[in-house]
């Protein structure tokens, strides 16, 4: 499903070329659930968001369902990432402006699902959440977990083939942590969704089966559970 | 989609009522200076357009070379309209008509004073006034018909059906209504409230039958078949008047009706121009007013932006392109300018008729033209689009990575965009400034530039009824000085303010024959020169000591014309008479305050008709008073007319309409304009101490005052400002400086205006920005950290 080949990613600043990632090849398969671990800096965030297309590599070749990411152009690209790839931040990222419905209809609306479709996806997404109660609330109506909940529900809606978390439990607690890791696993063992997750928790990607260790922008290790 | 988006942008408009206030506010202010501004403009474009074929009619236009100076007019002799009908080709209809002046007219016994035209059925060919009753075709043939404008009809008759009715004019001759026409469009250059025949003129003013090609006193109209003949026509023209007055040198032309009003500016028998270049200047005005507010509302989007990036980051990372948050940006814009046109219409209402009263016009929003609507909806998807272009293409261009990692809005490369916008909203205040300064300053000096008379406490009255009469004007003048309340009384053949007539026919010794003066002609009664307080710059004025009807008196514009090295005793040839020089007269202003006196020939009053009596007021008594027993004088004197009496202060003023009117816009619409701006320096403010705020309480933790980070936030802008000036001076020297170059006497620019300007906007700006800066230096700092 996913395919890097010598992926590369510097900034160059006055003439100084910082290297972030360097020589990263991997391959990731339909299916699978992948954790990402490494210490701050190590280039996880930015590793994810070249496998996202939110970001470029400076060089090497990216291939995701056997097209090649790197020489589409844009509006060919957000086709893909709009079919195929839901994101989970951290931060959450909600639209403030947005209800709790409305943050998890828009990117139906931006995949132009027609109206009667999009309210019954929308619906059932609520309801497997247990938010039909909240869904007119605005997110700082909600506590950091429901708004992650509702986070991974909108990247969840558009049925998207693969889910890429980005320390999607860095601000919960431990509790409200373990419900999202379960629910992962759930969507992945169940509906056979790809997740690709940063974490720093030992814990958390125990619930993957597969962790890539990354160290100044290389691969040290690359681990099937 | 568009319904979430629109429900998104009108809460996102909510959310930020502050901001949604301020920007709609401006973008209001903006778009309603600029609707006025253009309905005046537009009203002054369609002057004279009301008429079916106003496009192919022309008005008569003469150039009459006098020494070595062409003077254009359009006063044509009464005989050129039948010689146009014969000789000109392609000719449809010619008219002749009298100017407008006002005539006393009768019914029973009420008597009005109103605007009459004497004219043939022609006339009513070529500017076809809307009859309401009688018949177009045949109004006018007959001596005594009289077509009245629905108004007076309504004056005059109230309700009843005034076809056929009797009335008087001048209470002499029998007028009988013959039609009544919808009253006449005040964007029209010919006012009446009622058309009488020329045959009706011609037994009034029997002199009127014996003119020839020497005596101008008519407008003459035609129109053509078709513009394909107007080179023919005009060229035809040309030559028309020398054909039949060979040395005079005068030449006839065409000018456009729809042109008479706006271009009337001839130098030199050249159209140089008129009020269209004024016009031209509102309409820039009309521009440049839209665009600031539009860049307002720019600077106040973009000023949002830094909290809005995450919002584009988040859109962009769950699959929103590039063009539908345009699209959203664009919406939120649209609507924005929609309410601000909202309240524009509420503004424009308001002030509508506060601005007809300054510019005494009657400007209203047509609601049932199409044109409004279109103007109205053109103006704000143009404002709404043009204004959210840049917060649109700028926001939906972040990238979302960049946003999400916690992001600072790219500040480095949009601060420079948004502070040119702000520099280039200050160029054209300042210019504004500068430009109104001088504008009042130029019309203060005209004002105060001597006009070779005492026009304070004249007092000008018409000359109708008995007031007309040569033999009881003396026991008036009597009356009047023996009550105290004036001092000396004279009379005068034109309006002491205006123009009138004038002639070419004057010959004197040593005359070259190609080189024709044009005299401005007046008939003055006894005592002229003390009662207007002027003097005689040699020689003595008329008296009736002496046996004057043969003398003359001429001003020194006409000596000096003529080139006379001893006028007094010169003999000239006028007409057939002879006339003798008595005096030379200090030149004083009849016409244009901003021109040289025209030469001016004086001769007494029996000759021609009295059309005014001018009172000088008694100095030593009270004036309120003296008006009061003049006017009751005059009343018991002439009772059968009413009184008509004018300050010729208050008549001179209305030479400096134009200038008071552009004055009095730059100076209003200036100051919408620096008010927008200032919104929009409010919003960099509010941008600036956003961004800053950590810095800020991080300086005021290690100890700076209040004080110190008001000059810290200030010093920017004052940077701004100064230069938005320094590169509005030039500017603005260049513009003013063609302004003046239009008059002949003008100030110099001084340093003045700029340092006006510059003040001005400092202060302004220092105040609006401080209103944001002291709030932000005021802050207690633990609220600004304790989010980081
Ligand atoms: N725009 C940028 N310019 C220069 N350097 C950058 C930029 N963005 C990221 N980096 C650098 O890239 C490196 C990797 O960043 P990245 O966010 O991928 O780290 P990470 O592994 O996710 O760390 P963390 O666990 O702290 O989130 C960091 O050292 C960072 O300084
Ligand atoms: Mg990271």
């Amino acid at each position: 499903m996913i395919e890097l080949k010598d992926i590369e990613k510097y900034y160059a600043s006055k003439g100084v070329k910082s290297y972030i990632l360097r020589h990263v090849s991997t391959t990731i398969k339909q299916g699978e659930f992948v954790s990402i671990m490494g210490p701050s800096g190590a280039g996880k965030s930015t590793l994810l968001n070249i496998l996202g297309m939110l970001e470029e590599p400076t060089y090497g070749s990216y291939s995701f369902m056997g097209e090649d990411v790197t020489t589409l152009n844009e509006r060919k690209r957000i086709e893909l990432y709009r079919n195929h790839i839901g994101f989970v931040f951290q931060a959450y990222h909600l639209i403030d402006e947005m209800t709790v419905e409305e943050n998890i209809e828009a990117p139906l609306l931006y995949k132009k699902v027609p109206g009667a479709e999009r309210r019954s996806r929308v619906a059932d997404i609520l309801d497997r959440f247990n938010m039909v109660a909240k869904k007119d609330l605005f997110p700082n109506q909600l506590s950091g977990g429901q708004q992650q909940l509702v986070g991974i529900a909108r990247a969840l809606v558009a049925q998207p083939s693969i889910i890429l978390a980005d320390e999607p439990t860095g601000n919960l607690q431990s509790a409200q942590a373990l419900q999202i890791m379960e629910l992962f696993k759930k969507l992945n063992e169940e509906e056979g969704i790809t997740i690709i997750q940063v974490t720093h928790s030992e814990v958390n990607a125990a619930y993957g089966s597969r962790i890539l260790h990354l160290l100044d922008g290389v691969i040290k290790e690359d681990v099937n559970l | 989609m568009f319904k979430l988006n629109f429900k998104i942008a009108l809460r996102n408009l909510w959310k930020n009522k502050g901001f949604t206030l301020i920007n709609a506010g401006g973008l209001a202010i903006g778009l309603a200076s600029c609707m006025i501004l253009l309905l005046y403009v537009a009203y002054e474009w369609e002057y004279d357009k009301q008429f079916t074929d106003y496009d192919n009619t022309y008005i008569i236009y003469k150039n009459d070379p006098v020494s070595d100076q062409v003077y254009t007019n359009a006063w044509t002799p009464g005989v050129m309209a039948a010689e146009i009908r014969e000789k000109i080709s392609g000719v449809k209809y010619a008219s002749r008509s009298t100017y407008p002046s006002n005539m006393l007219i009768t019914y029973k016994n009420d008597s009005y004073k109103k605007q009459a035209v004497h004219t043939e059925p022609s006339f009513l060919k070529i500017l076809d006034y809307k009859f309401l009753k009688g018949d177009p075709n045949t109004a006018l043939q007959s001596i005594n018909s009289v077509v009245l404008t629905e108004s007076l009809a309504k004056t005059l008759f109230g309700d009843s059906d005034p076809i056929g009715k009797e009335l008087k004019l001048d209470n002499k001759e029998p007028l009988r209504v013959e039609g009544v026409i919808s009253d006449v469009p005040e964007n029209s250059s010919i006012q009446f409230d009622y058309l009488m025949s020329w045959t009706l003129f011609e037994k009034t003013n029997p002199w009127v039958k014996n003119t020839d090609w020497g005596s101008n006193f008519c407008l003459t109209m035609l129109q053509l078949k078709s513009n394909k003949y107007f080179d023919q026509a005009n060229s035809q023209m040309k030559e028309l008047v020398g054909r039949n007055d060979s040395d005079t040198g005068v030449e006839a032309f065409m000018h456009p009706l729809s042109k008479w009003h706006l271009y009337n500016d001839f130098e030199n028998g050249k159209l140089v121009g008129g009020s269209i270049d004024q016009l031209k200047i509102f309409a820039l005005l009309a521009g440049c007013i839209l665009l600031i507010a539009c860049i307002n509302f720019m600077n106040l989007s973009t000023a949002r932006s830094e909290k809005r990036a995450r919002e584009v980051g988040v859109r962009k990372a769950i699959g929103s392109s590039r063009s539908s948050l345009i699209g959203q940006f664009m919406l939120e814009s649209v609507l924005l300018s929609l309410m601000g046109m909202i309240v524009a219409f509420m503004l424009m209402e308001i002030s509508l008729p506060y601005f007809n009263n300054l510019l005494n016009l009657e400007l209203v929003l047509a609601y049932r033209d199409w044109k409004f609507w279109g103007m109205l909806v053109a103006l704000t998807l143009f404002a709404g689009l043009i204004a959210g272009s840049y917060p649109a293409f700028y926001l939906s261009s972040f990238e979302p990575v960049k946003v999400l990692k916690g992001f600072s809005a790219r500040g480095g490369s949009s601060l420079p965009v948004r502070k040119i916008l702000v520099v280039f909203q200050f160029v054209f205040a300042a210019c504004l400034i500068v430009c109104t300064s001088v504008i009042y300053q130029q019309l203060d000096f005209i004002k105060r530039k001597p006009i070779g008379y005492d026009k304070g406490n004249l007092i000008q009255l018409t000359a109708h009824g008995t007031l007309k009469d040569q033999k009881k004007l003396p026991l008036l003048k009597t009356l009047l000085i023996k009550s105290g309340a004036a001092s000396h009384v004279s009379n005068f053949s034109t309006d002491i303010s205006s123009g009138g007539n004038n002639t070419t026919g004057i010959a004197w010794p040593g005359k070259n024959p190609k080189n024709d003066i044009l005299f401005n002609t007046r008939g003055t009664g006894y005592d002229f020169v003390k009662t207007i307080g002027t003097e005689m710059v040699s020689g003595r004025a008329f008296s009736a000591r002496f046996k004057d009807s043969t003398n003359v008196i001429v001003n020194e514009a006409a000596v000096k014309a003529m080139g006379l090295k001893d006028p007094i005793g010169t003999v000239l040839e006028w007409g057939d008479d002879r006339h003798t020089i008595i005096g030379v007269m200090k030149d004083f202003v009849v016409e244009s305050a901003y021109r040289d006196v025209a030469p001016m020939l004086f001769y007494p009053d029996y000759l021609d008709d009295i059309s005014v009596i001018l009172v000088r007021i008694n100095p030593s008594q009270n004036i309120t008073s003296s008006v009061a027993k003049i006017d009751e004088i005059v009343k018991q004197f002439n009772p059968a007319y009413p009184i008509e009496r004018t300050f010729v202060n208050d008549a001179f003023e209305t030479k400096f309409d134009d200038e008071k009117l552009l004055g009095t816009l730059a100076n209003w619409f200036g100051g919408f304009a620096v008010f927008i701006s200032c919104l929009g320096l409010l919003g960099l403010a509010l941008y600036m101490a956003e961004q800053r705020k950590k810095e800020i309480s991080i300086r005021k933790v290690l100890g700076a005052s209040t004080y110190n980070i008001l000059t810290l936030l200030n010093k920017d802008f004052i940077k701004l400002v100064a230069i938005a000036n320094l590169i509005a001076f030039p500017l603005a020297y260049i513009i003013i400086n063609k302004w003046l170059s239009g008059y002949e006497f003008r100030i110099q620019i001084s340093i003045l205006p700029f340092a006006i300007a510059i003040a001005l906007s400092l202060i302004i700006a220092i105040l609006t920005v401080s209103v944001q800066s002291v709030k932000v230096a005021k802050a207690n700092p633990v609220d600004a950290l304790k989010y980081e």
